[in-house]
């Protein structure tokens, strides 16, 4: 079988949440001898050729035009960033950034190299400028959706399958012109990314997507359940496919300590989707009582600056502390010296993060609102709302070591069984049923 | 007769790294030594060096009658020790012309009279000796970080040995119908008071080089006439103070050289020294050339020279700066009961008020002057860093 994939991250060229996921599919996949021609939003009409585990990694390229693919071949690249610059990719995320975010992302990366910022500004912009690109999204969602035409044309294919909204449009033209069956896959929609109703282009987009897929893959029931009641979308052709992980399982010895006290862990995009206010209102609750624990808000976004000034509102002291963008070495430190995670999601169409504090045996609480709630057993759940329960759950962890770390050996052994392959035998198993339909 | 008193205040803070959670515990840095130099090295060139040099040159030409007072902080002398010792021996060569009036302050220009008496009174102590130790001078006057100034703070004063006489701030609504070219006494009326004139003062110090100002360009001949025409007030021959404070950095760091305020200073004691009405004072020099009795005057509720509120509010009026204050006060106590002189001097490093004006989201939008001193991109990154390194230092308590 061979998929023509449209998707629009994929690591390390685009790496967001979008593109964790859709790496370790397509490694699945191939896993078990599918093939896939994948399609990224490039500058150059190309695509890559996926045939074998490691093609994930190494990324062949091949162009659609003959004769561009002459000179490609010819040309002689020193280093794989080389390679993908004559191929034009951005190392940003763009899809899981809802619009109100792009405006703040300035912020964001001026945050993160505000160092540099001190000595020149002007070099600074230009990187900012050239990473960014075109800030209307929709500008290239149509290039995107212009050139399906000629991929679905050249390609040899058996299914389309796509992923979001972005490519949702490329998948309908490309199921048109080659009479193929489309699979649209879920990761996020529109209401989680907005905590609401959100753009109604992209509700439209979302909407169609789904309407005219021939199936539809859901990351979780929880996510399902949505399409079906916002989107009003059949309930024969949607399929749950659970999330897996591609989370490094190390063994690591005595964990290092940043903090005398419990370290309790918010780690994610400060936005309204993560729930950042219901985590600094269980923090305020607790320490009253407990004075004695730290809490930590890593990550970067546009809620940031609220958060910062109400927890100095309620003046909890040092006790509340923040940590601005992390990169990924920074993230694994920040996981290892933490003891409570918390996932305080109002809508949470999967969630990984959970997993990966989980793999560093984090005693867990996740948000009932979220798909990762659905897979995991060992860990705690709570309504996002319940500010109370989820405070008295913290509290019980911290009054019980034992129990935090019974809890978080358990939690970490769940994960190591969550597996990719089990995944992708369900995806084939959609692909085999729509085919035949 | 008008006295003209000029007091200078020269400080540098040291700057707080990008200091991320992840760094707490790990005995870095707490201060950013790269850019602290840099900034000292850059202030030094522009300012402290060709100022010290044109004011030793006036005050050697005009043989006694050209006279100024320098406030100088701890932070500030022990960054020209370590980044550029030359500004440091050109302040003690200003020192030795015995024209040179040193003030006395908390020596980390901190915020500590508002939350710890012990510790103000430590750091004001600490000053003392180093400005006798470095210049051979024991402060007679003193002020508070930033001019703060309320009723209390004289009192703290006046029980430290050697003072009797505080600067502050001429705000008009403790003024009220009330001059601040005359001399005060405080509340108790045991110190003298002199107040600062802030609208000749910012003229010199704000906008000398604005030129949407009507009065631009700032010439000698004007300023000078200004301040003979203040001399109006006075029909019973007595004398006045004009109180000329700001900080030293007006010259080359705040207003840049091309602005010609270096020009304006050599030029501007000649011609004031011509007109008979006019002297150069020092601040002290009020105790002996007062021929009235000062009137006493109350200051209930804080003041300082900053901003248009010339309050608290520049340090202390969001969240996240009073968060942050409460919650270094808290730990200050902790690491001076830890009797840990290492800690104890980061903590003090990290009591100088720069730290909380960084803070300040009221004109942060406007790009103005909290925007220009501060290091970071925002109000809230400045509070981070400063919330990690007081949460490193508890952390090493």
């Amino acid at each position: 079988m061979k998929v023509l994939m449209f998707t629009w991250e994929f690591p390390p060229l685009i790496s967001g949440g979008l593109g964790t996921a859709c790496y370790g599919i397509v490694k699945g996949l191939l896993k078990q001898g599918v093939e896939v021609d994948l399609v990224l939003p490039t500058r150059e009409e190309v695509y890559f050729p996926m045939r074998t585990e490691s093609d994930v990694d190494s990324l062949p390229v091949k162009f659609l035009s003959p004769a561009k693919e002459i000179e490609f071949t010819n040309t002689v690249f020193k280093t794989a960033r080389e390679k993908f610059e004559f191929v034009g990719v951005s190392s940003v995320p763009e899809s899981y950034i809802s619009m109100k975010e792009i405006s703040t992302f300035y912020e964001y990366f001026e945050n993160f190299t505000e160092r540099y910022d001190y000595k020149s500004k002007v070099p600074f912009r230009e990187v900012l400028n050239n990473i960014m690109g075109s800030e209307n999204i929709f500008e290239k969602v149509k290039e995107f959706t212009l050139r399906a035409q000629r991929y679905a044309q050249s390609l040899e294919y058996d299914i389309i399958h796509a992923h979001d909204w972005l490519t949702y449009p490329a998948g309908i033209i490309a199921k048109t012109v080659s009479g193929k069956k489309l699979v649209c896959h879920i990761h996020a929609t529109e209401f989680d990314r907005a905590g609401g109703a959100g753009d109604i282009r992209i509700h439209n987009i979302e909407y169609s997507g789904m309407t005219d897929a021939d199936a539809v893959i859901a990351v979780s029931r929880y996510t399902a359940e949505m399409v079906i009641s916002r989107y009003l979308i059949d309930t024969a052709k949607i399929s749950v496919v659970h999330n897996a992980h591609n989370i490094d399982i190390r063994e690591f010895e005595n964990k290092k300590r940043l903090f005398k006290d419990p370290v309790v862990l918010f780690l994610g995009r400060i936005t309204l989707q993560k729930g950042p206010d219901y985590f600094l209102e269980a923090a305020r609750i607790i320490l009253e009582k407990y004075p004695k624990v730290r809490f930590v808000m890593a990550g970067a976004g546009d809620m940031e600056k609220k958060i910062i000034h109400k927890s100095a509102k309620y003046r909890l002291k040092n006790r509340f502390l923040f940590t601005g963008f992390l990169n990924s070495t920074h993230v694994a430190e920040m996981f290892s010296n933490s003891d409570i995670y918390v996932l305080s999601s109002v809508s949470e169409p999967f969630g990984i993060a959970p997993l990966e504090a989980m793999s560093y045996s984090l005693a867990t609480i996740i948000s009932k609102q979220s798909g990762v709630a659905e897979v995991i057993q060992n860990a705690i759940k709570v309504d996002f709302w319940d500010v109370k329960l989820l405070s008295d759950h913290i509290i019980e962890l911290i009054e019980k070591p034992d129990y935090r770390k019974k809890l978080g050996a358990a939690g970490r052994h769940e994960v190591e069984l969550i597996k990719w392959d089990k995944a992708c035998t369900e995806i084939i198993d959609v692909y085999t049923k729509t085919v035949k339909r | 007769m008008i006295n003209l008193v000029f007091y200078f205040q020269v400080h540098q803070p040291y700057r707080i790294k990008n200091f991320s959670v992840l760094d707490i515990g790990k005995g870095k840095d707490i201060f950013d030594d790269e850019l602290n130099g840099e900034v000292m090295r850059k202030v030094a060139n522009k300012c402290y060096l060709p100022a010290n040099k044109l004011l030793l040159e006036l005050i050697d030409k005009y043989e006694g009658r050209f006279r100024i007072a320098y406030s100088i902080t701890g932070t500030a002398i022990e960054q020209f020790r370590k980044y550029c010792p030359e500004v440091l021996y050109s302040f003690r060569d200003l020192a030795k012309t015995n024209c040179v009036e040193f003030i006395g302050e908390t020596y980390y220009h901190s915020l500590s009279f508002l939350y710890d008496k012990e510790e103000f009174l430590d750091q004001v102590k600490m000053h003392r000796e180093t400005i006798k130790k470095e210049f051979g001078f024991s402060p007679i006057t003193f002020r508070n970080t930033e001019l703060i100034y309320q009723d209390t703070l004289s009192d703290y004063i006046w029980e430290e040995e050697g003072y009797k006489v505080i600067l502050t701030e001429g705000v008009d609504r403790i003024l009220d119908w009330r001059s601040p070219l005359y001399a005060y006494k405080d509340k108790n009326k045991n110190m003298m008071m002199l107040l600062k004139f802030y609208s000749l003062s910012d003229d010199i110090a704000f906008r000398f080089s604005n030129k949407g100002w009507v009065e631009y360009p700032l010439t000698v001949d004007k300023f000078v006439k200004w301040i003979r025409d203040l001399n109006l007030i006075e029909k019973g021959k007595k004398n006045l103070f004009l109180n000329l404070f700001m900080d030293y950095e007006t010259f080359g760091e705040h207003q840049w050289e091309e602005t010609g305020i270096f020009e304006f200073m050599r030029a501007l004691p000649g011609k004031a020294l011509k007109s008979k009405q006019i002297e150069f004072s020092w601040p002290s020099d009020a105790l002996h050339i007062t021929n009235y009795q000062p009137e006493s005057i109350s200051f209930p509720e804080p003041v300082s020279w900053a901003d248009m509120e010339r309050d608290l509010s520049a340090w202390r009026e969001n969240d996240m700066q009073y968060n942050a204050l409460e919650t270094f006060y808290e730990i200050l106590a902790r690491v001076k009961a830890s009797k840990n002189p290492e800690l104890l001097e980061i903590a003090r490093k990290l009591s100088t008020s720069d730290h909380f004006y960084y803070m300040s989201t009221k004109y942060f939008q406007d790009g103005d002057v909290h925007k220009y001193f501060s290091p970071y991109g925002s109000p809230e990154t400045g509070y981070r860093n400063f919330m990690n390194a007081v949460t490193d230092l508890e952390e090493r308590i």
